[in-house]
């Protein structure tokens, strides 16, 4: 219920840690780092550095991304950035650039 | 998860933390906390157990956890009975509620509030005095105040006073024995006097 969630007109510059799960529809720069979940929602960017549990990005995203569990880029996603996660999906119509590291 | 209300507004849950700016063009309710600034064309909101330390810049402000910097709001700041505050304030119109605590400058500046307002404005403030007086120890500064005076005026007739009597320390006493002495002799004249 107490989930984090940064609205389509909200700019945020710096830094964004927590506990909970995080949906972003606007736009963050800098850095996230949470224990639960990212969603980039479509018409979001982000320019960030992320640590998480899992992302699923439908909008776009510029940065390294580590996840523990899962990194997910929907169809209408872009990701532009190094990925590290065990577990990894790129929808069809998903743009992707970057290296993708699943430990293996 | 897609909750539609979710959606609508920003939320900052409780353990989530921002170091940095925010800005944006809608609401934007605390529960975690913030750290830097804040620059909202609507309601910035501060729930209980939200922590905000920042310099904010925001239509309209309503404080129920714990805020440190500077706001200044367009429209209106409202300090709630949970508020914890540290810091100047400027809005045209600001209201505190009873249990509030606060430090810092207010200014109502910008014309200042319109007369209806001010009414709206008197009436809040005589039934948050109205609230004080009811309210329970937490809020204890006033009624603390007013318990003080009666506690130290009472205590040296009945603590000392018996002493005296019985021959105790004569170092203190005295100039208080003496009061309690003549009192009742006077009241007892007094009383006689109307008889």
């Amino acid at each position: 219920m107490a989930n984090t969630s940064i609205g389509s007109s909200i700019v945020i510059d710096g830094e964004i840690t927590g506990e909970e799960a995080l949906t972003i529809l606007g736009s963050v720069k800098g850095r996230i780092a949470v224990a639960q979940s990212v969603v980039v929602e479509a018409g979001a960017t982000v320019e960030a550095t992320i640590e998480a549990q899992s992302l699923a990005v439908s909008g776009r995203v510029i940065g390294n991304v580590v996840a523990r569990d899962r990194v997910e880029v929907r169809p209408n996603g872009r990701l532009l950035g190094d990925v590290k996660a065990p577990r990894i999906a790129i929808a069809d119509g998903a743009s992707f650039k970057g290296n993708v590291d699943m430990d293996v | 998860m897609a909750d539609k209300s979710l959606d609508k507004e920003t939320v900052i849950a409780a353990g989530t933390r921002i170091v940095g700016g925010v800005r944006g063009e809608e609401d934007l309710t605390v529960k975690g906390r913030i750290d830097g600034h804040i620059e909202l064309t609507e309601t910035l909101t501060i729930e209980p157990g939200g922590v905000v330390q920042a310099q904010i810049e925001v239509k309209s402000l309503i404080v129920n956890g714990v805020l440190v910097g500077n706001a200044r709001a367009s429209g209106s700041i409202r300090l709630g009975e949970k508020a914890r505050v540290v810091g100047d304030l400027s809005a045209p119109r600001i209201t505190v509620a009873a249990g509030a605590a606060f430090r810092g400058k207010i200014e109502m500046g910008e014309g200042g509030a319109r007369p209806a307002d001010k009414q709206q404005v008197a009436d809040q403030a005589a039934s948050a005095g109205a609230a004080a007086i009811k309210l329970p120890p937490r809020l204890a500064p006033p009624s603390r105040a007013g318990a003080a005076p009666t506690a130290t005026l009472l205590a040296p007739r009945v603590a000392t006073a018996p002493p005296t009597r019985s021959s105790g320390p004569p170092s203190l006493p005295r100039p208080d024995a003496v009061g309690v002495a003549s009192a009742p002799a006077w009241s007892k004249k007094k009383q006689l006097r109307r008889r």
